[in-house]
């Protein structure tokens, strides 16, 4: 019988598998899965005002196409595109730095990038408001070097939204191009330029191609949380115009309660990551497959 | 005695037969080693026998006991691994004193035992270091002393020289030598190295996919290979393949399609009689030809080939010729303590006779086992080159 | 003309990476120096102070908002890191026949914005008619945390050299012996760095725990977010300093357990 020798070594061995990922498996089924579930059913019933009423409604779906709702849709978008750009072209060069940096130096850089990051966002951005309000820092330095006579009103815009953004998520930006930058083998460069190319042509065809990967994680990592983003906008933003994270939190904190709707634009957001994760992947693919020529 | 007996032994990955039909007896106090191309088996035959892997079919034994399911912790049998796997969160104290940690002995005995294997690997003055403060050499020492410690009835060495470099890996090939003559066990030795295999070994089995092609003492494989692989595999040769058009009293003529035409071979040195019209495989190793510009006179054209010098390769010890003889390419190796007839040295595209002695010649039977894909022929049916194929 | 060029390339690495540093510093800086500044509103220097320490110190809230805070990144730390250790271990089985399933439930909530975790849980719990509060925000602090445990533990395994356990095997050690002094010895910097993770991400996090907290149970970040909204900020600069020293604390901590474990090693 030495075929269920090892058939019964594998059964065991799957066994326990199963039991050792058991908890996580039930943990995350009950409250990861499950509440999205929920959310579905929920985006199907009537709000009332602190609860829902069990009764069938598509009122929800309805208002975010015809009420104006898709205009948060459409900023969070905006700003989080114009986040993922200013982020990747101040990141780049820092992670080139860094990779290219001394062995001992690198270590240092590293944790330098990753202080603010551990620091408490909230604090962060607080910071910010300290710096950019009316009568804060920037202001009062500016006027104190006779630049400005009148105090620069950045504070509740869209700036200051995209300048903290910016602040919070570069080091997810900064931190994957630079593991990929750190793992190029710099003689490519030298080799490229022994071949004719110059610094900017080698850097196109050779750095930019395999730093790929590092480009495609850093742009998700800053992308999907600066897209969800509701403390930010709502510390610094304007309040005008809001963003999908300060309407959803709203319609759940605020009274009346609108359940239905903010799990039809929890769904929406959803939705959107997912065209997104899936647009990035077919681009990933076929750059893959350019690649194995 | 015998020590380490595999029967019948079979492995299956999914439907990659990685060792097939295995039969081996390894005798107590011997250094045996499986030799062959990445890929041939060796390495999980090994570990069948550590138990590591398990046997889809045949079995075992230690002495006469049957240790085909027995885990790995229930045998007594130690393994020095290619990379060593020293522990890396212990020092080399602890490392060699692993085993006898388990067993729960006395600690003073511990203290003496790890001492005395310390000694045994002349590492006594390091036992404090940690695994990363040491060379490639000593990590070896010490993987060596943390398996002898168990006393274990059987060694295992999987590729243990690998990953040294040449010079400290011929220092270590004598150094386990003698160990092995110093703790008297059976040592098993799993390398790719046909130089390492056959110094160290009393005997030594020929592994390709998955078979065991020949067994016996280096000396025997390379003189008497079995088999155009084991011909290949250990040493270099030059294979002769041709029809045998008549037989002779003593010699026979053979006839090699569109090659070299007609050669007389002496068939003393053969173990078998071939018989007319069949078609045979002749090897003959390079440093048994004798290679001159002038005909021998006393040989009557028998064992002996007109050829042209196409190569030269000056290898220090001795030169390496390769010389056209008809369509087939011969290799030549020549010890400079040779004498030239007209003292001039030999020159590309020179005239050259090549001749030897009348058992240097050895038949090569047809092995059932080898496949005939992996050599590669040219048009007239002559083995150009042998593919070494790994699978996996 | 082409070593200047290299010059050039790297000079403007060098300013970039520069520029960041005091884009990224400047801000925190400020706050330091402003936790001493004697004013009760954003404005210009009005002297040096201590007084929003003392009352930082003297306030029940924020003390009662640190425990909160420290209990549950304490619990979801040690819950997060337990189910992350066992289902590492489950993942190392390469041909587990859930693995794929295990890992897909795993990576997504890392590719799904936060907010949609605190939406969901708290319809979760309103569904259910659980009150909210402190069992809650554990939950949702253990749910997010798992994800990051197990990719840190997990890939801390992939690079495990399966030949020690097979070399303490064959010097007779059984299998809780291997794990208990081979494997889990050595699997104990990707554990520590996990549950580090874990901590961080539990004292940092304001949005999940926003919509999961009941009234009456504030973490910091929570405490601060109202502060800030109430517009009584005086006592959120120092606090933010000293918040700022315990992450650089734990950073030195880290480095300082990271270095002991290597030299363990």
């Amino acid at each position: 019988m030495p075929q269920s020798r090892e058939a019964l070594q594998e059964k065991r061995k799957n066994l326990s598998s199963w039991l050792l990922s058991l908890p996580t498996m039930i943990w995350l089924a009950c409250f990861f899965l499950v509440p999205y579930l929920i959310v579905v059913f929920y985006s199907f019933l009537t709000p009332d005002i602190y609860d829902v009423k069990f009764e069938v409604s598509l009122e929800a779906y309805r208002q975010i196409f015809t009420d104006g709702y898709l205009q948060p849709f459409f900023l969070s978008f905006k700003l989080a595109i114009y986040t993922v750009l200013i982020c990747l072209l101040l990141g780049f060069p820092v992670a080139y730095y860094m990779a290219r940096a001394s062995e001992k130096l690198k270590n240092t850089l590293l944790i330098l990038i990753i202080i603010p990051f551990w620091t408490n966002l909230i604090i962060r951005i607080f910071s910010w408001r300290i710096f950019l309000s009316y009568s804060g820092v920037l202001n009062e330095a500016l006027i104190g070097l006779g630049m400005i006579s009148q105090p620069l009103e950045i504070m509740r815009t869209n700036l200051a939204v995209i300048l903290v953004m910016v602040y919070v998520y570069l080091p997810y930006m900064i931190l994957p191009l630079y593991s990929v930058l750190e793992k190029l083998d710099f003689t490519l460069l030298n080799a490229a330029m022994d071949l004719g190319a110059n610094e900017v042509k080698a850097f196109f065809r050779v750095t930019l191609p395999l730093a790929v990967e590092g480009i495609f994680a850093g742009t998700l990592l800053v992308f999907i949380p600066a897209l969800g983003a509701y403390l930010i906008p709502q510390l610094v933003g304007n309040q005008r115009s809001l963003y999908v994270g300060q309407v959803i939190t709203y319609k759940v904190k605020n009274i009346p309660r609108n359940w239905p709707m903010a799990s039809a634009l929890s769904l929406t957001l959803l939705l959107m990551v997912a065209i997104l994760l899936l647009i990035m992947y077919a681009i990933y693919r076929r750059h893959l497959a350019r690649r194995h020529y | 005695m015998e020590d380490i007996i595999l029967q019948n032994i079979s492995k299956d990955f999914g439907a990659f037969r990685a060792v097939n039909e295995v039969n081996l007896t390894i005798k107590s106090g011997e250094l045996f080693s499986f030799l062959g191309p990445s890929g041939c088996g060796k390495t999980t035959l090994l570990r069948m026998i550590a138990g590591f892997e398990t046997p889809s079919e045949g079995s075992i034994y230690l002495g006469n006991q049957d240790i085909s399911d027995l885990p790995p912790y229930k045998r007594e049998v130690n393994t020095i691994f290619q990379n060593y796997s020293l522990f890396p969160h212990m020092n080399l104290f602890d490392n060699v004193a692993f085993g006898l940690k388990i067993k729960k002995r006395p600690k003073a005995e511990i203290k003496d035992r790890v001492q005395e294997m310390l000694k045994l690997v002349k590492m006594e003055d390091q036992a404090a270091k940690h695994p990363d403060q040491i060379s490639g050499g000593q990590k070896q020492r010490i993987a060596i002393a943390r398996a002898l410690i168990n006393n274990p009835r059987v060694l295992l060495l999987d590729e243990p020289l690998a990953a040294l470099d040449l010079k400290l890996r011929q220092h270590m090939l004598i150094e386990l030598m003698d160990i092995h003559d110093a703790v008297g066990i059976t040592f098993i030795y799993v390398t790719h190295d046909q130089g390492e295999a056959m110094s160290i070994s009393d005997r030594l089995a020929v592994m390709n996919q998955g078979r065991v092609v020949q067994e016996g003492p280096p000396d025997d494989i390379y003189e008497r290979p079995s088999s155009i692989f084991s011909a290949y595999f250990i040493g270099e040769t030059n294979l002769i393949t041709g029809d045998v058009h008549k037989v002779y009293d003593d010699y026979l003529e053979l006839h090699c399609p569109d090659g070299t035409g007609k050669i007389l071979v002496l068939d003393s040195s053969f173990h078998k009689p071939v018989a007319e019209q069949s078609r045979i495989t002749l090897s003959l190793r390079p440093e048994k030809i004798a290679i001159s510009r002038h005909k021998p006179r006393h040989q009557d054209d028998i064992n002996m080939l007109k050829g042209q010098i196409e190569d030269i390769l000056y290898l220090g010890s001795h030169t390496q010729y390769i010389v056209r003889v008809g369509k087939l390419k011969f290799r030549v190796f020549s010890q400079h303590k040779r004498v030239y007839f007209d003292d001039k040295a030999l020159d590309w595209e020179d005239d050259v006779w090549l001749f030897w002695h009348d058992t240097d010649t050895w038949l090569i039977e047809d092995n059932p086992f080898e496949v005939l894909a992996d050599a590669e022929l040219d048009d007239s049916g002559n083995l150009k080159r042998y593919v070494k194929r790994s699978k996996i | 003309m082409k070593p200047s060029r290299a010059k050039l390339f790297k000079g403007l690495n060098l300013t970039a990476f520069s520029l960041v540093m005091v884009f990224l510093y400047i801000p925190i800086l400020i706050l330091i120096v402003y936790s001493f500044n004697d004013s009760r509103i954003i404005s210009g220097w009005q002297g040096f102070t201590l007084k929003y320490y003392a009352q930082l110190f003297s306030n029940p809230t924020i003390g009662e908002a640190f425990r909160n805070t420290m209990l549950i990144a304490g619990l979801s730390t040690l819950i997060s890191t337990s189910l992350g250790i066992m289902a590492a271990l489950g993942l190392e089985n390469k041909r587990f026949k859930a693995r794929g399933g295990l890992l897909a439930l795993i990576y997504t909530p890392l590719v799904i914005p936060d907010i949609l975790m605190g939406v969901s849980l708290a319809l979760l719990f309103n569904f259910t008619r659980v009150n909210t509060g402190m069992v809650t925000v554990l939950i949702a602090h253990v749910t997010f945390c798992i994800s990051y445990t197990v990719i840190v533990i997990q890939s801390r395994l992939e690079g495990f050299d399966y030949s020690l356990v097979e070399a303490a095997a064959d010097l007779g050690a059984r299998p809780h012996y291997i794990f208990w002094r081979i494997k889990f010895p050595l699997m104990l910097p990707g554990i520590i760095a996990a549950a580090l993770l874990a901590f961080t991400l539990s004292i940092d996090d304001f949005i999940i725990t926003f919509f999961t907290s009941g009234r009456g149970f504030d973490t910091l970040p929570i405490y601060v977010e109202g502060t800030i909204r109430r517009g009584t900020i005086t006592t959120i600069n120092a606090l933010s300093t000293l918040m700022i020293g315990f992450t650089l604390f734990l950073v030195v901590i880290t480095k300082r357990i990271r270095k002991i474990l290597i030299s363990a090693l």
